[in-house]
This record gives structure tokens, C-alpha cells and sequence, in this order.
């Protein structure tokens, strides 16, 4: 069963048009990467499909369940209410700049939606929160401020945030653009080692090695449309010209 | 007069002047809050009637509005308004100051990065979750400078309360100085009013520090 | 931090309700502030009623500016005093009236008679030249407008004023005189100052005076005695006058009924003597005008 599906998605702001007719689905353990030159659409068609943006045409489904559809008339219905929250809970996101909230502790930040929006046990989701820390190696800093952390920690304890509100899938956008190097390397093995736990994933990136090394399936986005979608192996052995000038240019880089 | 039957005078005009204080900080604040999403609100009628509130208020002096707030209801409906001077001191200064506040409030607000709406958003809080959990306590840390600096204000301007010639500090000291030809009574005035500052800007440099554990 | 939150709660609540509460009980000490915040609210049993007949009336609220000795202000102990209170107070013993003294600012005395927040206005109150604005008890004080000058100013007239800065209490009947053109007006001698500058009160003038920052304070004569008394030597009034001219108690236009009971008490009180008893004791004997049948 697929876990997401998007269907002729149409974007626009304004004028310009950002995401032209796509379509794409996620199934359930797959790990899907996106990527794509800056301004193609990529971190725009993950923000539509986690709502943050609206569309303007298409539909998006998760569980067989409609969050957005275009009807008769070309305008897009929205679900509302209690449907459109049991939608949400469906999905998690980990963004580029962490939006960790400041004034809360590496712990309360982890665990304050699943108490007060989720309504869970609250000893049920400490312990789930200090599993989620070991697993990120952060444990110690349970009581610290994002301010003391470095970025890659931030990341670690944003990731943390996402999981433990139990996610079917789990969107990344460009986890790794606002770190240094080596503070990359600790959040690619958290992506990694979810990855062998079979979580769903779709993961914006720019890092190219680490989505063809992860993924079972890439995406590859220019100018708001799909150009080529298929296996880690064949995208970097692709005849396409236009894929191959945009993974030459990163492989030239290296 | 006596040094001590003039602080005896004098206290209970400061008992009157911080009466007015909090009153118009407990019922400013809130009220500059409410004003400050009318002032972000996406109803153009809304938002211009506060906007044209919010420039009157800045725009005319507190005295002028307190005299206006006193005789209102009497000029637009021929109230007696006799047992309205308290009330309408307490009005004038709210509204005055929610004006100010309101102002105070859009910026801290408006400054917060869209990230935190946008985290919340993701994790599932409600638009009032939102705000009373995630950007309020930030917003305050935010403009927490700029209250202090309108309740400073606040603990001078009461002495403004003279114009309806109700017995506040500086409208007790004034009559004190009438009669007795001294400058006595107004340096006590000072001492007061310096003191009280002096504890207001404690207060909030205390607040601050308590919350500058996070950046 | 929820620690202080609670207490500046309560501190808020504590002082938030005694001010409150001393603003609201009529049966605050007698000390002058608290009986003069009390007149805003101790009159709330009675203001619906004073626009009825007069019998039924239980308060007598007199406005005065409490900075206008002797006449009304503040003694020693606090409580607000002078001729015209104690005059007031003997006509409230006569009527069985509670006496409620009202401070108010002398630039909005029309808007606190007008608004029905005091009675009348029974401070010093000039009433010529104001007859058509209120209607006024018979006169009970005759007032001059007077000039105080230093008394090594070299100013002994009037005509030494020419090129001089003068000062006046702001909405004065001083004021009101020196800028008139009509019969009796000053205007044209005031066209000889250099400037006329406006006070708030006489406190403020008198201390520019001694500063020498103006040369002569225009003010009733009543006034200018007391603050010749209180601040020492150093002052002289000019003998010459700028007018002479009456006090009288001054109500909202058309209350005939009030003013009415107030003469024939003052008329009382002239016969038993209470008012040449008052005037002995604040030094104003010569300027009383009311004189037993």
C-alpha cells in the first residue's frame, strides 16, 4: 500500500509557476530521494506535500485517504477538522534550519506535542523520547537548550521530535544545508540507521553519494517537473543529457 | 506644615498614584495584546480602525485624552459624571497605554522567524497551542526591553492624573507647595517616583534574567 | 518564575484594591486627600438626585482650586480649609447638608460645573465679567487685582511696568482683566508689558519672580497678602490697583433654586456674625463685603 500519493501536482506563486504536473508515490519502507538544482521545485513539492504550501491543482492521498483533491470545478478542497488531523499524524518533517523551539529543553521539546497534542501517556513517551536520544546519542543533553547544542546535535534532537510523534513517513528537507561537513556525517547516520529500520522516507538533498547510497528510488527535478525517476544505479548511469550535465557538475565538484 | 503630616499627605497620594499603576498594567497589557491582532488582522476594516486607534492614541496627548475620557459622558449624552473621575483616569491610561503596548506587541510578534509556525504546524498544535505555547513566551523574552521602558514611562505619567484633579502624588504635592511656598513636597515627589522606577527596572531586569537561559 | 508572577500578582491586587477601596468609601478619614477622592464617590448615592428638587438634597459638592489660599487649600494638618470652605461648611449646618469638598483644575471648573460633577464653584470666584456664564450668589468679598513686584525692583507703579515681563495665573480673572478692551479692561496697559506670561499656579510665578526671570505676578489681592505673609519680606504689592471687583459663588447657569438658599444663608450668617468671625481669622476683615442688617 502506498503511503503517499501525489497527483498531478500544480504549484504556482503568483505567476511562476514552481511545480508543473507531478506525480509521485511513496510505499510503505520505501526511501525516496529528491534532487535537483536549486529552484526546481524540489523543497517546494515536499512543503506541499506536508501542507505547509496549498496547491493549486492535483490531489494528495495518504492511507487511501484524500487531504487534498481538485473538484469538478478546478478548485482545491482541502480535509478539514478531525480528518485532516488524523492526515497529519500520518507524516513528520525535519527541516534545513531545525526549528527546534527555543525556549524549551532538548526533552520538552521531544515530548511536549506527543503529551498535549497526541494525549499520550506521558511516562510512555519519556521513555520513547530517552530510547529516541540514545539512538541519536544524546541522552546527556535531555536538559539542555538547543542554544547550547552545536547544528548537527539540533538536527539530531529535530529528527528525534519527528519520530517520536510515531510518523508512517518522514520528510527531510535538506537536513544537512545548514552543517558543516563533518556535523553532516552524524545526521546522514541517523537517516542511514532509520533506513535499516525500514522507515518511510523522502529526502530532499543535494548530498549525492548519500542518496545513492540510501534510497531505492531517486527523483530528479528541474524547472518544476519530474525529468527522470528511477533506481540509484541507473539515474548515475543515465543517457539523459540533462541528468547527466547535473550529476556531472557534482561530480566534477568532487 | 509639619515634615511628617506632609509624608503622611504625601503617602496617601502614592498609594492613589501606584492604585493607578497597576491598574492600567493589569488591564493595559491584556488589552494591548487583543488590539495588537486587530492591528495584524486580514480584515482590511478591522485593521484600519485599529490602526486609526492606535495613531490617536500615540498621536494626542495623554492629558488631552484623559480630560476627554472624563467629560465624554457628559458632553455626548449629558451623564453626570461624578463618581466617574477614578474610572475614567483608570480608561484614559489604559487605553492610552494598550495603544503603545499593541505597537510593542506587533513587533515581537511579526519578528518571530515563520520556522516556528511552520514546527509547530508539523507537530500537530492548534493555532492557539501555537501561540500560547510556542511564540508568546518568546515574544515576550523578545519586547520584554521595550515594556520596561513603557512602564517606567507609565510611573511618571501618572502624575498627568492632576488634570481631573484626582489625589494622586503630584496633584497632593502640588497643593502642598501652594500653601506652604516650599519646594519640599516635590522633592519628596521626585524621591518617590525615583524609588518606584527603581523597583519597576529591578522587577524587569529580574524577569530578564530569568529568562535569558535560552537565545 | 511562577514564584513571581504570583507575587506581582498579588502585589497588583493589594494596592489595586485600596486604591479602589479609598476611592469609593464615603466614610475615609477625614484627612483632606481621602475626603476629596471620597467626594467622587460618597456624592454616587446622591448625584441622581441633584437634578430634583432641593429638598431632597443630602451632599453640597464644592469645587475649589486647592492651591488658592486663603481662600481654599490645604492647612496644616492635611485637610483642605480656607474662608470659603469654612463659609460653605456654615451654610451646610445650616441646610443639615454634607459638606464634600472637590478639588478641582482651575482650567476645567465650566466642564466640572457643567457635568453636574460639583455643585458649584466656591473658590475666590470673580463674577464680573462672567454673569452671563453662571449665576452667581450676592458678592461677599470685595477683591482688587493687584500687581507683586520685589521690592528692590524700582517698579512703583503701574507705568513702570512698561517693557516688563508679567506674570498671571492661567484662566485667572487677572488674566481675563488684563485682556480685556472693554470698559474697565487692562488691555492697553497690558499692551505695555513686554510679555504676559501664563502660570499654572503661584507657586511656580513666584519662584520666576525671585529668580527675576519675570518682574511682576498680576493676582487678587486676598492671594497676594497670604503669599506676602508666608514667603517673608522681599515682596511688595503696588498700591494701585488694576480693578476692583467681587466675589461670589458661582453656579451652573439657571440653578436659581441653589443660589437662592445660598443667600439667604449667607445672609444669616452675616447677621450672626459667623462670617465677620471667618474673615478675622484668615486676615481678609477689610475685604469682606457683606455687611449686617
Amino acid at each position: 500500500m502506498n503511503i503517499l500519493e501525489m497527483n498531478h501536482i500544480h504549484k504556482s506563486f503568483g505567476s511562476l509557476e514552481v511545480i508543473k504536473d507531478i506525480s509521485l508515490s511513496v510505499a510503505e519502507g520505501e526511501i525516496l530521494s529528491i534532487i535537483g538544482p536549486s529552484g526546481s521545485g524540489k523543497s517546494t513539492i515536499l512543503r506541499c506535500a506536508t501542507m505547509l504550501e496549498t496547491i493549486n491543482g492535483g490531489e494528495i492521498i495518504y492511507m487511501g485517504e484524500k487531504a487534498a483533491y481538485t473538484d469538478s470545478s478546478g478548485s482545491v478542497i482541502y480535509a478539514k477538522g478531525d480528518k485532516a488531523k488524523k492526515i497529519n499524524s500520518n507524516f513528520g518533517l525535519v527541516f534545513q534550519s531545525f526549528n527546534l523551539f527555543p525556549h524549551y529543553s532538548v526533552m520538552k521539546n521531544i515530548t511536549d506535542a506527543p503529551i498535549h497534542v497526541q494525549k499520550r501517556n506521558k511516562t510512555d513517551v519519556f521513555n520513547q523520547a530517552r530510547e529516541l536520544l540514545e539512538k541519536m546519542g544524546l541522552l546527556d543533553k535531555a536538559d539542555y537548550y538547543p542554544c547550547q547544542l552545536s547544528g548537527g546535535q539540533q538536527q539530531r534532537v529535530s529528527i528525534a521530535r519527528a519520530l517520536c510523534m510515531n510518523p508512517k513517513i518522514l520528510f527531510f528537507d535538506e537536513p544537512t544545508s545548514a552543517l558543516d561537513p563533518e556535523l553532516t556525517l552524524e545526521i546522514l547516520k541517523v537517516i542511514r540507521d532509520l533506513a535499516k529500520e525500514h522507515m518511510t522516507m523522502v529526502i530532499v538533498t543535494h548530498e549525492m553519494n548519500f542518496a545513492k547510497e540510501v534510497s531505492n528510488r531517486i527523483i530528479f527535478m528541474e524547472n518544476g517537473v519530474i525529468v527522470e525517476e528511477t533506481t540509484p544505479d541507473k539515474m548515475f548511469n543515465s543517457n539523459n543529457e540533462r541528468t547527466k550535465a547535473f550529476l556531472g557538475k557534482y561530480h566534477n565538484m568532487g | 506644615m509639619s515634615f511628617s503630616t506632609m509624608l503622611m499627605q504625601l503617602s496617601s497620594g502614592m498609594v492613589k498614584t501606584t492604585g493607578i499603576f497597576f491598574w492600567t498594567i493589569i488591564l493595559s497589557l491584556p488589552l494591548g495584546l487583543f488590539v495588537s491582532f486587530g492591528r495584524m488582522s486580514k480584515n482590511p476594516v478591522l485593521k484600519n480602525i485599529v490602526k486609526i486607534y492606535i495613531s490617536l492614541m500615540r498621536g494626542t496627548p495623554l492629558m488631552l485624552q484623559l480630560m476627554m475620557v472624563y467629560y465624554f459622558p457628559y458632553l455626548l449624552f449629558g451623564m453626570n459624571i461624578r463618581t466617574f473621575r477614578f474610572p475614567a483616569i483608570i480608561i484614559g491610561f489604559t487605553i492610552n497605554y494598550a495603544a503603545y503596548f499593541a505597537e510593542i506587541f506587533r513587533s515581537g510578534i511579526e519578528s518571530m522567524p515563520v520556522g516556528q509556525y511552520e514546527a509547530a504546524k508539523l507537530l500537530g498544535y492548534s493555532k492557539s497551542q501555537t501561540f500560547i505555547k510556542i511564540i508568546l513566551p518568546q515574544v515576550i523574552k523578545r519586547i520584554l526591553p521595550s515594556i520596561t521602558n513603557e512602564v517606567i514611562t507609565l510611573v511618571k505619567d501618572t502624575s498627568l492624573a492632576f488634570s481631573l484633579a484626582y489625589m494622586e502624588m503630584f496633584t497632593v504635592a502640588k497643593q502642598i507647595v501652594a500653601k506652604d511656598a516650599t519646594f519640599t513636597p516635590f522633592i519628596v515627589a521626585a524621591v518617590f517616583y525615583y524609588v518606584f522606577n527603581f523597583v519597576v527596572a529591578f522587577v524587569m531586569e529580574h524577569f530578564e534574567k530569568k529568562l535569558s537561559y535560552y537565545r | 518564575m511562577k514564584k513571581y508572577v504570583a507575587i506581582l500578582a498579588a502585589v497588583c491586587l493589594a494596592f489595586g484594591v485600596s486604591a479602589c477601596g479609598s476611592s469609593s468609601s464615603s466614610s475615609a478619614s477625614g484627612s483632606a486627600a481621602a475626603s476629596a477622592s471620597a467626594s467622587a464617590s460618597s456624592s454616587a448615592s446622591s448625584s441622581g438626585e441633584t437634578e430634583t428638587s432641593e429638598g431632597e438634597r443630602t451632599t453640597f459638592v464644592v469645587g475649589f482650586d486647592a492651591e488658592y489660599p486663603p481662600y481654599g487649600y490645604m492647612d496644616d494638618n492635611g485637610e483642605y480649609t480656607g474662608f470659603d470652605l469654612e463659609l460653605a461648611q456654615a451654610v451646610c449646618d445650616i441646610e443639615g447638608w454634607e459638606l464634600v469638598k472637590t478639588p478641582i483644575n482651575w482650567d476645567s471648573k465650566d466642564m466640572e460645573l457643567n457635568s453636574g460633577s460639583i455643585d458649584c464653584i466656591w473658590n475666590g470666584f470673580t463674577m464680573n465679567g462672567r454673569e452671563d456664564d453662571y449665576t452667581f450668589s450676592i458678592p461677599y468679598v470685595d477683591n482688587s487685582q493687584v500687581i507683586v513686584v520685589s521690592e528692590d525692583s524700582g517698579i512703583n507703579s503701574l507705568e513702570d511696568l512698561s517693557g516688563k515681563i508679567v506674570g498671571v495665573q492661567a484662566a485667572s480673572a487677572a488674566l481675563t482683566l488684563l485682556q480685556s478692551d472693554e470698559e474697565g479692561g487692562q488691555k492697553a496697559l497690558a499692551d505695555t508689558f513686554a510679555s504676559l506670561q501664563e502660570f499654572p499656579d503661584y507657586n511656580s510665578a513666584f519662584v520666576e519672580l525671585q529668580a527675576g526671570s519675570i518682574d511682576a505676578v498680576a493676582m487678587d489681592i486676598g492671594v497676594a497678602n497670604y503669599q506676602l505673609k508666608t514667603r517673608g519680606e522681599g515682596y511688595k504689592i503696588l498700591d494701585e490697583a488694576l480693578n476692583t471687583e467681587q466675589y461670589a459663588v458661582g453656579f451652573k447657569k439657571g440653578n436659581t433654586e441653589l443660589c437662592d438658599i445660598v443667600n439667604k444663608d449667607l445672609e444669616e450668617l452675616t447677621n450672626n456674625g459667623t462670617v465677620a468671625e471667618l474673615a478675622e481669622k484668615y486676615d481678609i476683615s477689610d475685604l469682606v463685603c457683606l455687611e449686617a442688617e
